[in-house]
């Protein structure tokens, strides 16, 4: 190459280079630095907003980078499934956005009636609900029967089947036939026998999409096929809105395109007077893909559109600063942990897993997460608004050394790796922590925060980042993985009750080989103890105060270690009045929110 | 002694070495090199910027340490706003900090030590083992040649970057091969080294071909010369101008592969510092974060293209003709 030709072309590098540079430095100037520290005016959290004054029409915009996982009641267990599920279907019961403590009956004509000793519950249903086209004809208790029936057939796999309905006379064994102890006397009721007096969190669970009716006619051919193709190719629809379908029932490749759009319009059988949901909107795209900090500044800068995914921290402190009427903070959003291999490696030993819990810096890992605005530091799992939160010591959490110092101690954290036999207060063993968690979002930050507080007790670590969909399949899920630590597990209750907190992930006999979520292996013989006598307390205030205690000995044995409290961030644009589902870690509840301008 | 003047070697060759003298001054090839080098002042530049580089990667525990910046993996979360956000450029961290509160110019110093790593060992290796199969295939031709060249075909059809996605991931957890292959650095060597020696082999291997038939090789073997030594002693010198500027236009590349696995983030694992990295966790606040990216950016822009010069410096030089 001729020298000077290239020289010439250094330079225009390092010119470009430099204008780039300047461009950035000017565009910093004009960014928001909020000085550090407390002092916060809180975001809006979303409760007590007005639920019926919306306006009628018009097509919300939804913008979401991740898709879905299940769009078929019997399958669906994730928060943006759930966003789709209870705008087309019609549970039970259901909470109503802004309550958090008592669903609605939906579906039911009136409450659960509990007899024979906690062990018998008898719904009732509304008699004029209908299904969706092709099937058109009215809803019976026996459509409802079936869902719950085909969540324990293989094909469809309900994975809360068994610690919800597992009670039920003949669910233990059942494969997705008729199950014995679910009756139907007439069209409209429907009756649960238990084999335990476990009524309580069976009508909690009656909240859920299993129990919304799907019709055996129509499902059962689709449910032959593994994985069934009812709500994977076709399916028929209770709610207000249906996924666009063809006139067969068909929505894939119409209202669901996978990886890139999902498109919700009116279902034509569906009563309003069935429903107290107003359905303002005539139509909700979601669009499926993107990168989450795009999507929230197309969101904050636009109209008619919300964002599903968790937004950016950067995107946080811009609505905050300049759209704060756009922004929501949704406490009660469930909580994150540090989980610690509880059945392999030095986290066997009790006082080095509570050394870790000392030292850990829990306040910073909440800063990385987003600040005070997204959460409070975690001191127990479980979590504000639910029941038993304020008997297990509410914000401060149960009274433990390690459990008193948000920004780590180590001081602390060395009297327990003491205590557990390293008289220097370091380890001096050679085994090596595997760390491992997502490569995604702020997940490297805060794996690398664990990290530094376990190589500060002498510990040799290895830090494993992993894409966000092998995260549990892999290696959290799958205890053959022998994985030290995961420091970003999440746990969102199922329903107002602390059992569906702490039951799957820390109940010993819950461990499965494969997608386990009992992620540190947690199988304490007394905690094992407590949980099973707790499932059995009727009450409310009863059942609280016996999880609380749970929850109080998990924190004792340190058995993993929470650190956030979650306020779930959603942004919505200006003109859209947008309703969060408080009980459902905050998303947006297409059946409430409408248009200023439709 | 070779039976052909090397390029590098000892063997005298003619030079007008002083233009107002007029005599006819005997120079060496390796002083005609550096003559031609050294008047191509951006080769040279580049070739300075590599040392400097290499000197701060070395020794940079003691660069951070004079520059009193704090280390590379020291955390301080009250370097960030109120919405984790981390704080920009001051006099303390003079290209910011990252989300951790780490000091970006820290970790940008600690970073070129990944990517020479990778760019100098992977592309060394890689080098070695192209020369051995190129000069194989190219001497002795036949069923050895067929057996390397279509292997080396074959390896080439492997998407690189895809492979490489696939073995840092399968390797992630407890390394490869029985642990020998340990996950981050190790694992993107190997990779550089698995699919970079294919296209020194296939140069090698070509003029191979055409020197085989030289009278210097005709020569060694009517004096009884062994196979080996004639590969080795005769032919291989006479191909260190080619290799030496392939090699060093290959280890740009092998340091933007590092940087793109990184990116991805399958190489490099955290918290060890890596500009590619870098570069992807400041992505998704690029519009508020402008230094955590820039500033790793600009190393890796910098270094490749210093490499990439020095590489056409080096070709220039060596290989006056093809000028």
């Amino acid at each position: 190459m001729n020298t000077s030709i290239r020289r010439r072309a250094f330079a225009g590098v390092l010119a470009l280079f430099a204008a780039a540079a300047a461009l950035f430095a000017f565009a910093s100037s004009n960014s928001t630095t909020l000085a550090n520290g407390a002092g916060l005016k809180p975001a809006q959290t979303g409760a007590g907003e007005t639920l019926l004054n919306g306006k009628r029409g018009g097509t919300l915009t939804v913008y979401d980078s991740e898709d879905f996982e299940h769009l078929d009641p019997g399958e669906s267990y994730f928060a943006l499934d759930y966003e789709v599920m209870y705008a087309t279907q019609m549970p039970l019961f259901e909470y109503l956005p802004n309550n958090t403590t008592v669903a609605a009956p939906m579906l039911a004509s009136g409450p659960a009636v509990v007899t024979n000793g906690g062990k018998t519950v008898t719904v009732h249903i509304k008699p004029d609900v209908h299904f969706s086209p092709p099937v058109n004809r009215a809803v019976t208790s026996a459509d409802v029967a079936y869902a719950i029936d085909r969540g324990a057939n293989p094909n469809v796999a309900n994975p809360y089947f068994q610690p919800y309905f597992g009670d039920i006379v003949g669910a233990a064994k059942a494969t997705g036939g008729p199950i014995a102890g679910i009756q139907t006397p007439n069209s409209t009721t429907i009756v649960f026998h238990l084999t335990q007096p476990t009524a309580d969190l069976l009508i909690g669970a009656l909240s859920l999409p299993i129990s919304a009716p799907v019709p055996e006619s129509y499902a059962a051919p689709l449910d032959k096929d593994k994985p069934t193709q009812y709500g994977t190719s076709s399916e028929v629809f209770t709610g207000p809105y249906m996924l666009q379908s063809t006139a067969s029932g068909k929505f894939l490749g119409l209202g669901y395109q996978p990886g890139k759009s999902a498109t919700l319009v009116r279902n034509p059988n569906w009563n309003p007077k069935t429903d107290p949901a107003p359905a303002y909107l005539n139509k909700i795209n979601i669009n499926i893909g993107g990168a989450a900090q795009v999507i929230g500044l197309q969101v904050l800068k636009g109209s008619d559109s919300v964002q599903n995914d968790t937004p950016t921290n950067a995107n946080v402190e811009l609505a905050y600063t300049k759209y704060y009427k756009q922004l929501y903070a949704v406490p009660g959003a469930g909580d994150h942990y540090v989980s610690l291999d509880n059945a392999k490696g030095p986290f066997t030993n009790v006082n080095i897993r509570r050394a870790a819990y000392a030292a850990l810096d829990r306040a910073a890992l909440v800063k990385i997460a987003g600040g005070s605005i997204v959460g409070e530091v975690g001191t127990h799992f479980i979590t504000p608004g639910s029941a038993g939160f304020a008997q297990s010591g509410g914000n401060a959490g149960p009274k433990y050394p390690w459990n008193e110092y948000p920004d780590g101690n180590l001081s602390v954290a060395e009297k327990y790796m003491k205590a557990a036999g390293y008289p220097s207060g370091k380890y001096t063993g050679n085994q090596v922590l595997t760390i491992v968690q997502a490569d995604n979002g702020n997940s490297p930050e805060e794996g690398a925060v664990v990290k530094d507080a376990f190589t500060e007790l002498g510990f040799k670590t290895k830090l494993v980042l992993v894409d966000q969909s092998v995260l549990y399949a892999k290696y959290c899920g799958v205890p053959a993985a022998q994985v030290s630590a995961c420091p970003s597990v999440g746990w969102i209750r199922d329903f107002a009750d602390p059992q569906t907190i702490l039951y799957v992930p820390f109940y010993g006999p819950a461990i499965t080989p494969t997608n386990n979520s009992n992620w540190g292996q947690v199988n304490e013989p007394a905690i094992n103890a407590a949980m099973v006598k707790a499932t059995f307390v009727v009450g409310a205030a009863a059942r609280a105060a016996a999880w609380a205690k749970i929850d109080d000995m998990l924190v004792d044995q340190a058995v993993a270690i929470p650190w956030i409290f979650d306020d779930q961030p959603n942004i919505e644009s200006g003109n859209v009045r947008g309703i969060n589902d408080l009980w459902d870690v905050g998303e947006w509840d297409y059946t409430y929110t409408s248009l200023d301008n439709p | 002694m070779s039976a052909q003047a090397s390029l590098l070697g000892p063997e005298v060759s003619l030079g007008i070495a002083g233009e107002d003298s007029g005599d006819i001054v005997a120079r060496s090839p390796t002083a005609l090199f550096w003559r031609r080098f050294r008047q191509d002042r951006v080769a040279v530049a580049s070739l300075i910027f590599i040392v400097v580089l290499i000197i701060i990667a070395v020794a940079a525990p003691l660069v951070v340490k004079i520059l009193g910046l704090p280390g590379p993996y020291v955390q301080n979360l009250n370097l960030t706003n109120a919405f984790g956000e981390p704080l920009g450029p001051s006099g303390a961290h003079p290209f910011g900090v990252d989300g951790l509160g780490e000091d970006i110019a820290s970790r940008v110093i600690y970073g070129a030590r990944v990517s020479l790593e990778v760019g100098v060992i992977g592309t060394g290796i890689a080098t070695v083992i192209g020369v051995l199969v190129g000069l194989l295939a190219g001497f002795y031709r036949g069923w050895v040649d067929t057996i390397l060249s279509r292997f080396t075909d074959l390896v080439l059809c492997f998407p690189t970057l895809l492979f490489g996605i696939g073995l840092a991931s399968a390797c992630a957890l407890k390394g490869c091969l029985g642990g020998s292959i340990q996950p981050g650095v190790p694992v993107i060597i190997a990779v550089v080294v698995i699919f970079g020696w294919t296209y020194i082999a296939r140069i090698v291997r070509g003029l191979v071909l055409s020197l085989r038939e030289k009278e210097f090789v005709e020569a060694a073997r009517s004096l009884g010369a062994s196979d080996a030594r004639i590969m080795f002693r005769e032919i291989l010198p006479n191909l260190l101008a080619p290799v030496i500027v392939y090699a060093s236009l290959l280890i740009p590349v092998n340091i933007l592969f590092e940087a793109a696995l990184s990116y991805l983030g399958v190489g490099v694992q955290p918290p060890t510092a890596s500009w590619g990295q870098m570069i992807a966790d400041a992505t998704p606040i690029f519009n508020i974060a402008w230094w955590w990216m820039v500033f790793p950016g600009a190393a890796l822009l910098l270094t490749v293209l210093a490499f990439n010069l020095l590489g056409d410096g080096l070709q220039d030089a060596l290989n006056p003709k093809a000028d």
